[in-house]
């Protein structure tokens, strides 16, 4: 039943969006209803929990730690589920009709968060495990977050409410594990029917604070308090819900839930009498100075919450039940009154008391609603809340010891206090002359608010009713029965008395208000809020000096430190390599010589180049002597590879460098002297390790065997490619898949920011540097020659087929996935010299995050087939096709491999090869296809904002 | 020893490159070091061998695995070059340089969604004494 409603709570979240979609705005009162049902079947099991038999429902989570998904309805959890569902209820009626019906979405949103939070607010209740609790307090703290608008508008409030509840969410799960470990079990029935354990043990004040943090974050108590006042921000509906009836309560609960473990702890009753008494009588005279309503609201609430926050921490029988009836009392009047701002908001347009007034004849149904709670609030009969504050007043002069008077000082002093802003809030919108003029409110608008603030009233007339619920409610959590009699009249007694003095005093407060606020603003408090935003903004300004010490203002430390190890690493293995077991090094070549040699001039002229075209140069003659070297080595496909990915590389910088200033910066003396010295002792070192590590080896016996069983094993004599698509093919999947994160982080990266971000050269790299780049490489319009055009025109055809020659022969001979890519990439990137950009652009099949995916999905679907046809993932096996012969499948693999190299090269051509400063390109990269830009290298665009959006 | 002094070459000249400012050297030092790190793993294999590893090949065929690895290794190098020059780009095109040492960049275009960094920086120490 328990995981039924709960669920049944959350399914309604999830499926009013579509009921908003068909039955607009009104799927509010559906909602409702279902919420009233829900209700309604909880409460059918109220006589037997009322007896003292709950319900009760368990499976189980994590065994291991006997932590149970545990649920448990008591008249506790049986009371609080009724205001959570029966005010869920009133709010989304009222939600209904506070939303403008052109407004879907948005009462979308709201509707399915409240609901949301609904069902997360009634886990919370029914929860009977410290920890499941705390997973549903944390979905409440996060729903509000959402509700509060922590995306939108409300995004500073949202964010101070989402950090100072999870602060508190931390200490309760702090409090709830130390529960656990203390007393054996995390059931809270379980430790509540022995809480022996937990009462002895000296951890006991420990997990007091820190549930202590829990209720104070949760229920806004002072220092804590400063949230709720923010969250204001949030629209009515949510205010009313979260932020008066519902979430606020969740640390009252808390404190109900567990008084029956802790109370019997020494620290336990004075500091809650403190804390809450203080911050009611803090949080009643702050709101009497408000002039926003929901400010004053706000701070009512707080006071209240300090109120019931005291009476629970008295913690004697008398005292639990009539804080129950102040939580449903205050629930019933607070939901009433924020409605009534909601509507006066909204047919004035503003919750200024300064510019409010009179509105009694515009909105009388909401007069008659927000004067009946007031008059609850205050304190007046015959509403509910003056039965709640004369019992109140009853429990703390019954209370022994110094609390007794202490509590009922505090108490009455604020009371003062909530007479006066009660009167003010009535008597500042409702009476006197009208200031701001008011729309008439549908009466579909107020009559939710008039629902709560009469059934106020009628609880008041009826209150012997509550007997039941609110003495069953303080056995279940302190084990004795208060027989509490609930009634309007008591006879002339004290707490009479004492109201009578509230209500003098109240009214003089109200009269002197003046006098009042002007105190308060000669003695400006700190506010809470900056206070939080100052502590907020330190935290991240440590953080950033922690940090700071870990980050260079170069990569050159980081660098240092890596090359560092490997030289270490090389070394270390180096000296341990037994040298008798090694052979005579081989003779080198003539040709080897000349590598060196080549290699000397190559790699020396990188290192001193300081125009970049003279680097480009160098590193490209260095990767051809690289490949003259593999050729020498009896590695053909290497050679080949290293020749295309050389060609490559140099187009790619050239179209990088446009970019860039045309010659390096001068290094400095100091780094020339640390830079050197680590360059010769690494090539030293790697020459060494190199010598004795490697080049003598006999084949290996992998080797041995790939050469001599190879061709059986898959039909190709190109031994090197075997390994790539056959036998080691899940490594080649890896690595293509490496290639494209690269071609999509190249993507990324340069979507990045919009186009017209293209910045204006600083003066001394200059607009000319950039000009010169631009002639030098042919400007925008690439070379523009015609015979490179016409020749391209027939070579870049022959080029992709040899690319898918070699593609298909690769199994057998020289070729493969690998090199055949970068064959058809060199044809794009020729393409792109001769034709321009936007030529390359326009063509589909240089489309890259199509293409990689493509490419990577044909690979894995091979192996895919495999895992299903063979049972082993990339299981190649050798087809027989008409014609051509005896096929290997793994050229499917190959295939892949050759359209993500050729993605990878496409990414490149196209992001990086734009014309500088001009031809703004379509937003999201290549998906749209029916907004082509119609780039023409020839005129200049203006730079189109593109991206900014968040 | 051949096989040694290549891969010497490219790792001094790597190193060398590496340790310098702005992205754009620095990954012409890692494509060096790439190409010393590729020659080591195929010397791994032996250099004697120096026939090409195809079934049916002339001579003494040299061991294929290296190879392959050697292979992937270089169009991996290329992709990660291609990355890295990216980066180069991209901070030419945010901070206006790619020397990410620069004194004092300031950032032309904040991408959107960026939170302004609270902590401020303190001036980075021009190690070169050069102005910006």
């Amino acid at each position: 039943m328990l995981f039924a409603a709960v669920g049944s709570v959350f399914v309604l979240a999830a499926i009013t969006p579509l009921l908003v979609r068909v039955l607009g705005r009104n799927a509010g009162y559906l909602g409702a209803a279902a919420l009233v049902a829900v209700a309604a079947w909880l409460g059918s099991a109220g006589p037997a929990v009322l007896e003292g038999e709950p319900v009760t429902a368990s499976v189980a989570w994590m065994p291991q730690v006997g932590v149970d998904l545990a649920l448990r309805m008591d008249a506790l959890g049986l009371l609080f589920a009724l205001i959570v569902l029966g005010i869920g209820a009133v709010v989304l009626a009222y939600a209904a009709r506070y939303f403008a019906a052109s407004q879907p979405r948005k009462a979308s949103r709201y509707l399915s968060l409240l609901t949301f939070f609904a069902g997360a607010m009634l886990g919370l209740v029914l929860a009977d495990d410290a920890l499941v609790l705390f997973v549903f307090w944390e979905l409440t703290s996060i729903s509000s977050f959402f509700l509060i608008g922590g995306l939108g508008e409300g995004k500073a409030g949202a964010t101070r409410a989402l950090l100072t509840t999870s602060l508190g969410g931390l200490a309760l799960l702090a409090g709830a594990i130390l529960l656990g470990v203390v007393g054996g079990t995390t059931s809270l029935s379980g430790l509540a029917a022995d809480p022996s354990a937990v009462v002895a043990s000296p951890l006991a004040p420990v997990i007091v604070i820190l549930l202590l943090i829990a209720v104070a974050t949760k229920s806004a108590q002072l220092p804590f308090h400063f949230w709720l006042p923010g969250a204001m921000v949030a629209p009515t509906p949510v205010s009313t819900y979260l932020h008066a009836a519902t979430m606020v309560k969740a640390g009252i609960y808390l404190l109900f839930r567990t008084t029956g473990i802790l109370a019997e702890v020494p620290m336990w009753t004075p500091t809650l009498v403190l804390l809450g008494g203080v911050t009611a009588i803090y949080a009643a005279f702050v709101a009497v100075k408000q002039d926003d309503l929901k400010g004053l609201l706000a701070f009512s609430t707080v006071s209240q919450l300090g109120m019931i926050v005291l009476v629970v921490g008295v913690g004697t029988p008398l005292a639990v039940a009539v804080a129950a009836l102040y939580t449903l009392s205050h629930a019933l009047y607070k939901a009433t009154l924020f409605m009534t701002v909601g509507i006066i908001d909204h047919e004035t347009g503003t919750r200024s008391l300064a510019r409010l007034g009179g509105l009694r004849r515009t909105l009388p149904l909401t007069a008659v609603a927000g004067g009946l709670a007031t008059v609850s609030m205050a304190g007046l009969i015959p509403l509910v809340g003056f039965v709640a504050k004369e019992e109140a007043f009853h429990a703390l002069l019954d209370a022994g010891d110094w609390i007794g008077p202490v509590g009922i000082t505090l108490a009455v002093v604020a009371s003062f206090g909530t007479f006066a802003y009660s009167a003010r809030y009535y008597l500042g919108t409702f009476e006197g002359a009208v200031v701001t003029p008011a729309h008439r409110a549908p009466r579909s608008f107020e009559l939710p608010a008039l629902l709560t603030g009469v059934a106020g009233l009628v609880l008041g007339l009826v209150v012997p009713v509550l007997d039941p619920i609110v003495n069953a409610l303080a056995r279940d959590a302190t084990g004795t029965d208060p027989e509490l009699h609930l009634a309007l009249w008591h006879g002339l007694t004290l707490p009479l008395g004492l109201s009578a003095l509230v209500v003098v005093v109240g009214t003089l407060l109200y009269r002197g208000r003046r006098r009042v606020i002007a105190l308060q603003e000669r003695r400006p408090l700190p506010r809470g809020a900056d206070v939080f935003d100052r502590a907020y903004d330190g935290l991240l300004a440590l953080g950033g000096r922690v940090g700071r010490s870990a980050i260079p203002d170069g990569p050159a430390p980081y660098l240092l430190t890596v090359l560092g190890i490997a030289v270490l690493t090389v070394g270390a293995a180096t000296a341990s390599v037994d040298r008798s077991l090694l052979g005579a090094p081989p003779t080198s070549l003539p040709g080897d010589i000349a590598v060196i040699i080549l290699l000397l001039g190559a790699a020396g002229s990188a290192i001193v180049a300081r125009g970049r075209l003279a680097a480009i140069a160098a590193l490209g003659l260095t990767g051809f002597v690289v490949a003259t070297w593999f050729v020498l080595l009896g590695a053909p496909d290497l050679a080949l590879t290293q020749l295309l990915i050389e060609t490559l590389t140099v187009g790619l910088v050239v179209l990088v460098f446009r970019r860039l200033p045309g010659d390096f910066p001068a290094p400095g003396r100091r780094r020339q002297s640390l830079a050197i010295p680590v360059a010769l002792v690494v090539g030293v070192g790697a020459t060494f390790a190199t010598y004795v590590a490697t080049g003598r080896r006999e084949l290996s016996d992998v080797g041995g065997r790939l050469l001599a069983e190879g061709k059986d094993l898959t039909g190709g004599a190109n031994v090197v490619n075997t390994i790539l698509v056959d036998f080691r093919a899940l490594d080649t999947l890896g690595e293509i898949v490496v290639l494209a994160v690269a071609a999509l982080g190249i993507v990324a990266l340069v979507r990045m920011v919009p186009r017209d971000a293209v910045p204006t050269p600083t003066p001394d790299d200059g607009p000319t540097a950039r000009d010169v780049a631009d002639r030098r490489f042919g400007g925008p319009g690439m070379i523009g020659s015609g015979i490179l055009r016409t020749s391209t025109a027939m070579l870049a055809p022959v080029m992709i087929a040899a690319s898918l020659w070699l593609l298909v022969r690769g199994h057998g001979a020289v070729g493969g996935g690998f090199i055949g890519g970068l064959v058809a990439g060199s044809a794009i990137i020729l393409r792109y010299l001769s034709h321009g950009h936007a030529d390359v652009w326009h063509h589909r099949t240089t489309r890259t995050v199509p293409t990689v995916a493509v490419g990577a999905l044909i690979a894995a679907g091979y192996g895919l087939a495999g895992l299903v046809l063979t049972g082993a993932f990339l299981d190649g096996t050798k087809v027989a096709l008409p014609i051509v012969g005896e096929v290997a499948a793994s050229l499917v693999f190959d295939i892949g491999v050759f359209v993500v190299v050729v993605g990878l090269v496409a990414a490149i051509v196209r992001h990086l090869g734009q014309s500088v400063g001009d031809h703004p390109l379509p937003t999201t990269e290549d998906e749209i296809d029916d907004e082509r830009p119609t780039v023409d290298d020839d005129v200049d665009h203006a730079p189109v904002t593109t991206g900014g959006a968040p | 020893m051949t096989a040694a002094l290549v891969v010497g070459i490219l790792a001094a000249a790597g190193t060398y490159l590496v340790l310098q400012r702005g992205i754009v050297r620095i990954t012409l030092g890692f494509v060096l070091i790439g190409h010393a790190a590729t020659t080591a793993l195929l010397a791994a294999g032996g250099v004697a061998r120096r026939g090409i590893p195809f079934v049916g090949g002339e001579g003494t065929p040299g061991d294929p695995l290296p190879q392959a690895f050697a292979l992937t290794a270089i169009v991996i190098s290329f992709g990660v070059t291609a990355f890295l020059l990216t980066l180069a780009y991209r901070a030419r095109d945010t901070i206006g340089t790619d020397d990410v040492e620069a004194p004092d960049p300031t950032p032309r275009s904040a991408a959107p969604g960026h939170r302004d960094d609270t902590t401020s920086r303190p001036a980075p120490t021009d190690v070169e004494g050069r102005t910006p």
